[in-house]
């Protein structure tokens, strides 16, 4: 399970590494569902099943659809991938900056974070993160209510930043 | 320092780079923006599992809502920006007209 972690964990950075890059935004938004996607491994590997579901499916099924269908405001004739020259430049640096400070840390990695949540325990009817995603309903009901106020005031804050006809918070649109 | 908190680590601090230098849309800063969000919601839930304190497991989730909040106005101020100057292109922004 080790190695595919490290696997996923290579795939996340590599991915933060192609969005940081500064390519064309089609391409950083593939380079972002190769992040989540990978994330959602790492989060597999350690015993986090629901939590990777949620980045699974609301981060990477709803967040990165929108971000995607946006990519067509910036629309552009030739977009740049990761093999042109200005691309591929940040590219090597940034690779090359984590390779020197992952030697940095070579041999002094320590070896106890491989953990997977409820490992140990006998029987367990739901993951620990089930549990405490549920907790979310009765202990922590006020952050929740918190949280659908700041959704509905993020609501009209669009609504009033996209409206047209000379009467939004934009005047000029 | 584990491998785990190396990659998201250095995941925020790519994501944090990638918007401070160098963006020519306004789209590819607000991807490196949702970049440093990932990342700060894999380093909340690795923080949960890996010291098995469960009842914290609601904070990535909280986190996830806020998350989508910035990126609903980061992209209705897209939107607005390819409204007003037809494209999205952080030098047009720096020109202070219309």
């Amino acid at each position: 399970m080790a190695y595919f972690v490290s696997l996923f964990l290579l795939g996340l950075v590599l991915g933060l590494v192609a969005v940081a890059s500064n390519p064309a935004p089609y391409f950083a938004a593939l380079g972002l569902v190769v992040a989540a996607g990978a994330g959602c491994g790492v989060l597999v590997g350690h015993g986090g099943s629901f939590l990777s579901l949620v980045l699974f499916l609301i981060y990477l099924g709803g967040m990165l659809v929108v971000f995607a269908y946006s990519a067509a405001l910036a629309a552009e004739p030739f977009p740049e991938a990761w093999g042109d020259r200005s691309v591929l430049g940040y590219v090597l640096v940034y690779v090359l900056g984590l390779l020197v400070i992952a030697s940095w840390f070579w041999g002094g990695w320590y070896e106890g974070g491989w953990v997977v949540v409820d490992e140990f325990k006998e029987l367990v009817i739901l993951r620990g993160d089930t549990n405490g995603v549920a907790m979310m309903y009765s202990s922590g009901g006020g952050l929740l209510v918190l949280c659908a106020w700041v959704l509905l005031l993020t609501l009209f804050v669009v609504l009033e930043l996209t409206r047209g006809l000379s009467r939004g918070a934009l005047r000029a649109v | 320092m584990t491998p785990v908190h190396f990659s998201f680590t250095s995941t925020f601090i790519l994501g944090l780079m990638g918007l401070a230098f160098h963006r020519t849309h306004l789209l590819s800063a607000l991807l490196c923006l949702e970049g440093m969000m990932l990342s700060l919601f894999i380093a909340l839930s690795l923080w949960t599992l890996q010291l098995e304190a469960t009842a914290y497991s609601a904070a990535p989730m909280l986190l996830l809502a806020f998350s989508a909040c910035e990126a609903s106005v980061g992209l209705a101020l897209l939107v607005a920006t390819a409204r007003t100057h037809g494209t999205d292109h952080l030098q047009s922004l720096n020109l202070l007209q219309c």
